[in-house]
């Protein structure tokens, strides 16, 4: 437990995904013939646009409903959104930007030790969960935080949550549980 | 016998005969009863001489077969639905358990969690397959048996994952538990499997072992369990001279090839491959290795590390080398100066690299020494341009670049901007479009446009040659979808002309309802029945005239008079006792509403003598209106309708006439008495 104190983690947000709404009815096939770095997926009824600083990827709705995901922090999210409400502006759309608002978040964690996965699991029941004929990592579930840990035997957490912080506090959470059944260095 | 008398002579020598299930009196021969249900145990002899008891068996909680006397007729009448629900689960559990051959204790535990299931509703939305299966495998945890979910998804052909996503939601939902796998339980199974033969026990005992020490050294986390088994059991198998191979082993314990060899080689990593047969059998080994995943993704590291301190080496190296170069070249311009002069002309005269390239290209041949002069004046060119530095400017003479450095800047920047890409000129005309452009742009207002650069954004944006070539390419490849969908807006229009176009109606949303407040409990009860109509049979007109107003409720004059009067005196009593006093106002109103309207009714009908003083007031309305039966409904009607004019204005209720109201008030009151007797 002391440990706590003397060791930094770094988190590292892989990805954040954002949703925010037009308020406008967009012209798939418009968007679609007129823009670069765009998959026109008919049959789903979706535009996927790429863009390249900050390189998002968004998921274009004709109902004016955007999801961005590839953002690797919130901030980054937003301009990434901006970005794309401005070119669909250009396009020619009557874009009102609105809603926004950071829906997942996916971060990336390693922990410094490794860790005995039956143990943790049998000391957190109710939470964690581990198959391993189903997924190599334990899940661990804080409702509190709507978030979800992968904890994996290398010491390596992947959590999703959403939004950064509730991410930094589930780690934060996890790591005194983690901490107990890792792996003693002989 | 039995303590009964005879009802005929009342003799009390009665006897039973149980077999026949009838009672007679030996004295006057009448029969007091037959078919009686007797309840003693009977035995019946068989041919082969032995004796079986009579009936059948029923089970503690009645799920199997319970004696009907219909018949069969209506076999599942008297059941409800979770019990059929129950026992269409326990037929499927022993079904798919005993395939899986479970002993009976585990079906029956199974058939608990199944239970336990179904009461809390976790098989809403599932299948019941998938529900079974989570419920066996949930006790094959538990109790430990060894079968595998894999086990479970061949037998029912359903994909593992989802099977796993039932187990672990039943597992959460009962707060069940289950222990993790232990591989160990495998290696019996699959041992058998493969079909050792005498020295099956030997084999997967060595097999354990080499579990127990691939346990120790991490290699069991977070893999699945029987790879680990099948890794395990091919070693030991060869370790006993049995010759089986990759293919064997995969076939037994379910797992891919590649799968297989990645544990093999991982535990070739550990120290305990090293050992010899009889080693291994005797020696523990204390250390532990780190997880193989781990170790894997230290060594990348290393690599990483190790690349890095040779970039490094070689950057300095490079140094090295260029530092020799430009001793080189000063040696060549000391040696050579005419050559170079007339490369120097040829930098200052801005035309880049392509002129110096295509200069070495055709010199290279002629004059090595050259080559490297003009390669290495060239790499200093790229160092200037790079660097920004306004020596280099002045170096291209380009006007265009000397006038914008930080052009030059932007040349670092990983994206390609138009600057870099040399069309200052459109991107001015841009930059002054954009001064416009803000304009429209606030008509959203929202949209906030710091940071953003347009730039780039029109750089996403085709223009109109390259959209009209797109559009082509996509109408010519999308061809067979367009005319479809012409086709059907055509079909479309031409069922609409027709007018046999239906419509398809958007699925119903399921609304939640809204909450139903009223202040009393009769309101309550006429707001659910709008809500939903419980039955069609219910005439809710009436009950509509029950509870209040009663507008528009049919005339039935015809009704019995007489009935009607004592109908009213009842109604009278009733409806304010049944409106609870919600609005006594109204109520009153009501109540002093047919004493108002009769008035004027009674004197345009016929001049029928009325006692003047009208004693009765209750009786008054009564009266004219069992006269007016005569006269017919219809001019009743209008009579009616024309007197009631103002008295209606009045009260301030536009479609509900007075009578009108009674009549409906009687019609209530009908169904009312109805409904009561």
């Amino acid at each position: 437990m002391d440990a706590d104190s003397d060791v930094a983690l770094d988190i590292l947000i892989t990805n954040v995904v954002c949703v925010f709404r037009t308020r406008c009815h967009l012209n798939l096939r418009k968007i679609a013939l007129e823009g670069a770095n765009v998959i026109y997926k008919r049959d789903v009824g979706k535009v996927l646009m790429k863009l390249r600083k900050p390189r998002i990827t968004a998921t274009i709705w004709s109902s004016g409903k955007i999801i961005c995901t590839g953002a690797t922090s919130e901030e980054e999210a937003k301009f990434g959104a901006r970005r794309l409400a401005r070119s669909l502006q250009k396009l020619g759309f009557q874009v009102i930007f609105t809603d926004f608002k950071v829906v997942n978040v996916l971060a990336v964690c390693n922990m410094p030790f490794e860790i005995r996965l039956p143990e943790f699991t049998k000391n957190n029941r109710p939470h964690a969960s581990y198959e391993p004929e189903l997924h190599p990592a334990v899940c661990y579930r804080i409702k509190s935080l709507r978030a979800t840990l992968q904890i994996f035997s290398t010491g390596s957490i992947t959590v999703t949550g959403p939004n950064v912080k509730a991410v930094a506090t589930a780690v934060e959470q996890i790591y005194p549980f983690v901490f107990e059944s890792r792996k003693e260095i002989l | 016998m039995t303590g009964r008398v005879c009802r005929g002579c009342g003799g009390t020598d009665i006897e039973l005969d149980a077999a026949r299930g009838d009672a007679v009196c030996t004295a006057c021969g009448s029969v007091l009863e037959d078919n009686i249900i007797v309840s003693e145990v009977q035995f019946v002899e068989s041919s082969g001489g032995g004796s079986s008891a009579v009936g059948q068996f029923v089970s503690l909680d009645g799920a199997g077969k319970t004696p009907t006397l219909g018949g069969g007729f209506h076999v599942n009448l008297g059941k409800e639905s979770r019990a059929q629900t129950l026992q269409n689960g326990r037929r499927h559990i022993h079904h798919l358990g005993n395939q899986l051959q479970l002993n009976q204790h585990c079906l029956d535990t199974a058939f608990n969690f199944f239970k336990m299931a179904v009461s809390r509703h976790l098989t809403r939305g599932r299948k019941m397959a998938h529900v079974i299966a989570a419920c066996l495998y949930l006790v094959c945890r538990t109790e430990g048996t060894p079968h595998m979910l894999l086990d479970l998804s061949d037998l029912l052909q359903v994909n593992v994952y989802v099977l796993g996503k039932t187990f672990l939601l039943l597992a959460r939902e009962l707060c069940i538990n289950a222990p993790a796998i232990d591989p160990c339980l495998y290696i019996p199974r699959f041992a058998h499997l493969l079909e050792f033969g005498e020295k099956n026990h030997e084999v997967s005992m060595t097999a354990l072992r080499l579990l127990q020490r691939m346990k120790r050294d991490w290699m069991h986390t977070g893999r699945r369990p029987s790879g680990l088994c099948g890794a395990a059991l091919l070693v030991a198998a060869r370790m006993h001279d049995f010759r089986r191979t990759v293919k064997e082993v995969i076939s037994v314990v379910k797992v891919c090839e590649s799968t297989l060899r990645k544990r093999l080689t991982e535990f070739e990593d550990t120290p305990t491959s090293q050992l010899t047969i009889d080693e291994f059998m005797k020696i523990d080994l204390e250390e532990e290795c780190d997880p193989p995943s781990y170790t894997a993704g230290q060594r990348k590291l290393r690599m990483k590390q190790l690349e890095q301190v040779l970039s490094k080496k070689l950057e300095e190296v490079e140094g090295e080398i260029s530092s020799y170069q430009d001793a080189i070249e000063i040696e060549l311009e000391n040696s050579r100066p005419k050559a170079k002069g007339g490369l120097a002309s040829l930098a200052k005269d801005g035309s880049a690299e392509d002129t110096a390239s295509s200069l070495c290209g055709e010199e290279d041949t002629e004059d090595e020494e050259l080559e490297a002069a003009a390669s290495h004046l060239n790499k200093d060119l790229y160092r200037e341009l790079l660097g920004g530095t306004p020596g280099s400017s002045e170096a291209t003479g380009n006007p265009e670049w000397g006038g914008r450095p930080p052009a030059l800047g932007s040349l670092l920047d990983p994206l390609p901007t138009a600057a870099s890409l040399g069309i200052s000129d459109s991107i001015r005309e841009c930059i002054s479009s954009q001064c416009s452009d803000p304009k429209d742009a606030s008509g959203d207002g929202e949209l906030d446009l710091s940071g953003i650069d347009d730039l780039e954004i029109d750089r996403y944006i085709l223009n109109e040659s390259e959209a009209r070539v797109k559009a082509e390419l996509w109408m010519r490849e999308n061809a067979e979808y367009l005319r479809e969908q012409r086709e059907k807006e055509a079909r479309i229009a031409k069922e609409k002309e027709l007018g046999i176009y239906k419509e398809h109606k958007p699925k119903k949303s399921c609304k939640r309802r809204e909450p139903i407040q009223a202040s009393t409990a009769r309101e309550a009860i006429e707001k659910m029945l709008e809500q939903k109509k419980i039955s069609s049979k219910i005439n809710y007109s009436v009950l509509r005239g029950l509870s209040s107003a009663g507008g528009g409720s049919p005339h039935r004059e015809d009704a019995q008079p007489e009935h009607s009067t004592s109908a009213r005196k009842l109604s009278r009593r009733r409806t304010p006792a049944s409106r609870s006093g919600a609005d006594p106002v109204t109520s009153v109103g009501k109540r002093l509403r047919p004493l108002v309207s009769t008035q004027p009714a009674k004197k345009a009908a016929t001049g029928e003598a009325l006692l003047p003083s009208s004693p009765a007031l209750r009786a008054e309305p009564a009266r004219p209106q069992a006269v007016l039966v005569e006269s017919g409904p219809v001019s009743y009607h209008a009579d009616e309708e024309a007197d009631e004019e103002e008295p209606d204005e009045e009260d301030g209720e536009p479609c509900v006439s007075a009578l009108q109201m009674m009549g409906g008030n009687d019609y209530g009151c009908d169904g009312d008495e109805d409904d009561g007797y």
